[in-house]
């Protein structure tokens, strides 16, 4: 696989990719606006809907939060209506959205291209020969089908799932500072991301550049926190500034902590809220979210001397607990897991939860039509099949765990490579 | 929320990676291989996990839990609701002033037919709470009466004794014969006797009213009226059942049914303003009135008989048809239904019982908290219904909204208004006290019961008016304060986001709690339950190895 990847190769897949985005937006033009009210792909904090209707009343000057329709940061507003009018020029916004994909695939590349994933600062893996160039995992990011859906359904998650590809980009290669604000971008978009800051300290601080490296851990792992929660800083007073209250923090992250919004998505937290009794449902909230982020210690700890893969898990974690997940953070998890292409010979249900999650794709829209439609099935039919979803990707998570854990394991007692395990 | 499961295993495989062990299966049968022995590194490491999510659980989760399940009970006086609604709180008196005005008598004798008086009246008076105090009024304010006192006697001589109420003020004007004055020696008067029985059974009905409603509620007996005869009890209940529950404002609905297509129009603004006004004027200080009007053609009633029986009034009024909607607004409605047709009523039954019930020409009945029907024969061309054809009508509408408002019926009608408000101060005093007392039980009753704090609130300032009004009993200020006491003692009661909650027991949390607790929680429990045994064992090595060492 490692073949010379020459400049030429490079456009290739970017220019293919752009195309291909190109020519559903221009060849299909009913399919965006029918992808984007799919509530696999538009959640209420990352629809693009919702954001033309923030965007329409920025600028009418009516406070983007009024009504309680748009969830998202305010600085995605500014952004936005500095484009020529979607109405009139659509085109601008679908190149926006093409090149942030692409920037995502840039940052994958790199991340592919540094190596990381097989050998790590305080590991290295017997099997990392083994691995995707940048090209193959960049070619899988951008043709994805999740990605490419993501794409063409406008959903602001890409911007979020960009700036954590970056984020991770920056760590690899020796820029802990650009890494941090990459997170804090991250983090000011979909608030979820701040659980990835431990991982990603142990990912920047084992790959500082030697020349201005910090030898203290707790120093740099304080100065980093430090630089995150000044860059959100600066960030929420830009917001204020802009929208002259502090009325966006309950609108936008009030509302993932507190899952306001039930419509259905493929996450696992609407059903079981709509059927909460009112008394319990701030402790039950609290339990979701405590579960959500008790993943992180454990998960660092435990496998300290690769962060790259502790990253990997917890967006598949994520992708699985979040409270408004949608195919998008799939398509994120999709995109790092060929990084540990090394590991693939160890894993043992890759067929099952492949299988999974394909049948799951495929009924997910069917049954939520019966439901929503044709009203010969009920919420329990789309519900079902989002569980069949979250456990495909729960089977592929600790698949990929397992993997890596064997592999480390091998390490350790060479003489057991290849052979069947038993747990004692 | 099986789902959940597999990432926790996960956890757990990533908590006990060392315990794989490879098995060959060629060799499994002979030799049992033992794995290594485990790193400090990687038990170290393994604490550190399980350190890190009992971390979460313990300084996360536990104050979490603790602060969104714990049920809000605003503190409330438990003790002082419960003297409230067992009447021990407040002892209601009604101390009435009656002042006597005898302009034509000495200083000296009006003194002493006083003291007299007061004798018999107290001899007469088998009832604490509720007593007379007779005044002598200043000469000087003659003619009018006074504000403070209830009631007025006026003594004028004359040839024989009478007593004769004045139909506009609370007056008793009574006349007696020049040797009535009693002597001051004297220890009895024949005057003193009479006023003062007239005064009994003026305040009679009063008396018997107040101490049923103290009867029917919790009061204890030692301030309770004993031997309320059953038949005064049993007329007393009729006309509480009778009587609208209390309401600072009624709506008044004028309605004119007719069978045909006449009258059309009537002049009701007019009879209202000319025969009911001055009641309403009267009562305005205990109630606001609002009225609206309506006509309607072709109206049929719910039975169709020519002559209707006692057991055909309840079903005349048609529900189903007539526009008469329950209820306008939050005040309750009152009816007044004229109702042009040739029907008529039978004659009373002889019951006598009844005849309270049916109008004197037997042309209207009463209905219990609702209003009143009148049937006006007419001639059928008439178009219009003039005022004073309404007068008949009107003046019994206006007697029966008395009885309605629950007006006692003896005596002058300034008096039967004092009275009134009187009677209802008790009984809204009454009704907030058991309304505490009911909320006071609740809570004691329900420990899983949340009390918001508007509870709270809505229980301090019905207790603070309560005690306002129990000062002020008898006056007008006492009637408002109860109005307000009981108003707010039926919000606390009443609060919304107690009903919710009512039916949560502890034992039903269970439920809530396991289903995705459990499973949470038991890799945790192990994983804690494991460390600590290993934590325990290589102590225990640890001290033995020790010793061994000593012993070398």
């Amino acid at each position: 696989m490692d073949a010379k990847v020459t400049p030429g190769r490079t456009a290739g897949l970017y220019a293919g990719a752009a195309v291909l985005r190109l020519a559903i937006f221009t060849l299909l033009p009913a399919l965006p606006d029918l992808l984007t009210g799919r509530v696999e792909i538009s959640t209420p904090v990352t629809s693009f809907k919702r954001l033309q209707e923030g965007l329409f009343l920025y600028n009418h000057n009516v406070s983007p939060y009024d009504g309680g329709v748009y969830h998202q940061a305010p600085l995605l507003l500014p952004l936005f209506s500095l484009l020529p009018s979607f109405t009139s020029l659509p085109i601008f916004t679908y190149l926006l959205y093409i090149a942030v994909d692409l920037l995502s695939a840039g940052a994958l590349w790199r991340i592919a291209d540094s190596g990381e994933a097989g050998s790590s600062a305080l590991f290295t893996s017997p099997r990392r020969e083994k691995r995707w160039s940048g090209f193959v995992v960049a070619a899988a990011f951008l043709l994805n089908p999740f990605t490419v859906a993501t794409c063409i359904g406008r959903s602001t998650s890409v911007f979020t799932t960009c700036a954590i590809l970056h984020a991770i980009a920056k760590a690899v290669s020796g820029a802990p500072f650009g890494a941090m604000v990459a997170l804090s971008f991250a983090s000011y978009l979909s608030m979820y991301p701040l659980l990835l800051l431990p991982p990603l300290v142990l990912l920047a601080y084992d790959r500082q550049r030697p020349e201005r490296a910090t030898k203290s851990a707790l120093q740099f792992a304080a100065v980093s926190a430090s630089t995150v929660a000044g860059v959100v800083g600066v960030l929420f007073q830009m917001s204020y500034l802009l929208t002259g209250s502090w009325e966006f923090l309950p609108s936008t992250y009030g509302v993932q902590l507190t899952l306001s919004d039930l419509t259905p998505n493929v996450g696992l937290w609407w059903y079981f809220f709509i059927e909460m009794f009112d008394s319990f449902r701030s402790f039950f909230l609290a339990v979701f979210w405590l579960h959500l982020s008790s993943y992180v210690g454990g998960l660092t700890v435990r496998i300290r001397r690769q962060p790259l893969v502790v990253l990997t898990l917890l967006l598949g974690i994520f992708a699985i607990f979040k409270p408004y997940p949608s195919i998008s953070d799939m398509a994120l998890f999709l995109a790092l897991v060929p990084l540990h292409r090394h590991v693939f010979p160890l894993m043992r249900y890759t067929f099952v939860s492949a299988a999974v999650i394909m049948y799951a794709t495929c009924l997910g829209p069917a049954f939520y039509h019966l439901w929503i439609y044709a009203g010969s099935g009920n919420a329990n039919f789309f519900y079902a099949v989002t569980l069949v979803w979250n456990l495909g990707l729960s089977l592929l998570v600790c698949d990929l765990m397992f993997a890596v854990l064997r592999d480390e394991w091998e390490v350790e007692r060479p003489e057991m490579a290849g052979k069947e395990i038993r747990q004692i | 929320m099986s789902i959940q499961q597999p990432p926790d295993n996960g956890a757990e495989n990533s908590k006990s990676p060392v315990n794989i062990e490879a098995v060959t299966p060629s060799n499994e049968a002979q030799t049992k291989k033992q794995p290594p022995p485990e790193k400090p590194s990687d038990v170290r490491r393994r604490s550190h996990i399980i350190l890190s999510f009992w971390l979460i659980v313990l300084c996360l989760g536990l104050p979490i839990w603790w602060k969104t399940t714990t049920i809000y009970r605003a503190d409330l006086p438990l003790q002082e609701m419960l003297d409230w609604s067992d009447g021990k709180a407040c002892r209601p008196v009604f101390p009435l002033r009656i002042s006597i005005q005898a302009n034509a008598l000495q200083e000296q004798e009006a003194q002493n037919l006083l003291r007299l008086t007061q004798h018999a009246l107290d001899d007469l008076n088998d009832f604490s709470g509720h007593h007379l105090r007779l005044q002598l009024a200043p000469p000087s304010a003659t003619e009018h009466h006074d504000r403070d006192s209830v009631l007025t006697i006026r003594l004028v001589p004359g040839d024989t004794t009478t007593a004769k109420f004045d139909p506009h003020e609370p007056v008793l004007d009574i006349t007696y014969p020049p040797n009535g004055i009693p002597s001051p020696t004297s220890s009895s008067s024949p005057l003193a006797t009479y006023v003062a029985s007239q005064l009994r059974s003026t305040f009679a009905e009063e008396q018997a009213t107040i101490s049923y409603l103290l009867s029917t509620n919790s009061i204890p007996s030692d301030h309770r009226p004993q031997g309320l005869p059953s038949d005064v009890s049993d007329s007393l209940s009729k006309r509480t059942t009778r009587s609208l529950k209390y309401s600072p404002t009624y709506h008044l609905t004028f309605s004119l049914f007719t069978s045909g297509s006449l009258p059309s129009s009537w002049d009701i603004d007019g009879a209202i303003g000319e025969y009911m006004k001055p009641v309403l004027d009267v009562l305005s200080p205990i109630h606001n009135f609002t009225i609206d009007t309506q006509v309607q053609l072709y109206a049929t009633p719910g039975v169709q008989n020519q002559v209707l029986n006692k057991e055909d009034l309840s079903s005349f009024i048609n529900a189903a048809e007539w526009p008469l909607s329950p209820s306008i607004g939050g005040a309750p409605t009152v009816n007044f239904i004229v109702f042009v047709g040739n029907q008529t009523i039978a004659a009373p039954s002889q019951t006598p019982g009844d005849s309270d019930t049916l109008g004197p020409a037997s042309h209207s009945w009463l209905i219990p908290q609702w209003g009143t029907v009148y049937l006006l024969p007419l001639a059928d061309d008439t178009a219009h219904l003039p005022a004073e054809a309404l007068k008949q009508p009107l003046l019994t509408f206006t007697s029966h909204l008395l009885s309605l408002t629950g007006t006692p019926q003896s005596g002058s009608l300034p008096l039967r208004l004092s009275t009134l408000s009187r009677i209802r101060s008790a009984d809204l005093l009454l009704r907030a006290s058991s309304t505490l007392g009911s909320l006071a039980r609740l809570a004691l009753a329900l420990p899983s019961i949340s009390i918001p704090s508007r509870v709270a609130d809505g229980v301090s300032k019905t207790m603070h008016h309560l005690r306002l009004a129990c000062e002020t009993l008898g006056g007008p200020e006492g009637l408002a304060h109860a109005r307000i006491a009981e108003a707010e003692a039926e919000r606390a009661f009443f609060e919304k986001s107690m009903v919710g909650q009512l039916y949560f027991p502890d034992e039903h949390k269970i439920a809530v709690y396991l289903p995705l607790l459990g499973p949470v929680a038991v890799p945790l429990v192990m994983g804690l339950l494991n460390e600590l045994k290993a934590w325990r064992k290589r102590r225990r090595e640890a001290a033995e190895a020790g010793r061994e060492k000593k012993r070398e």
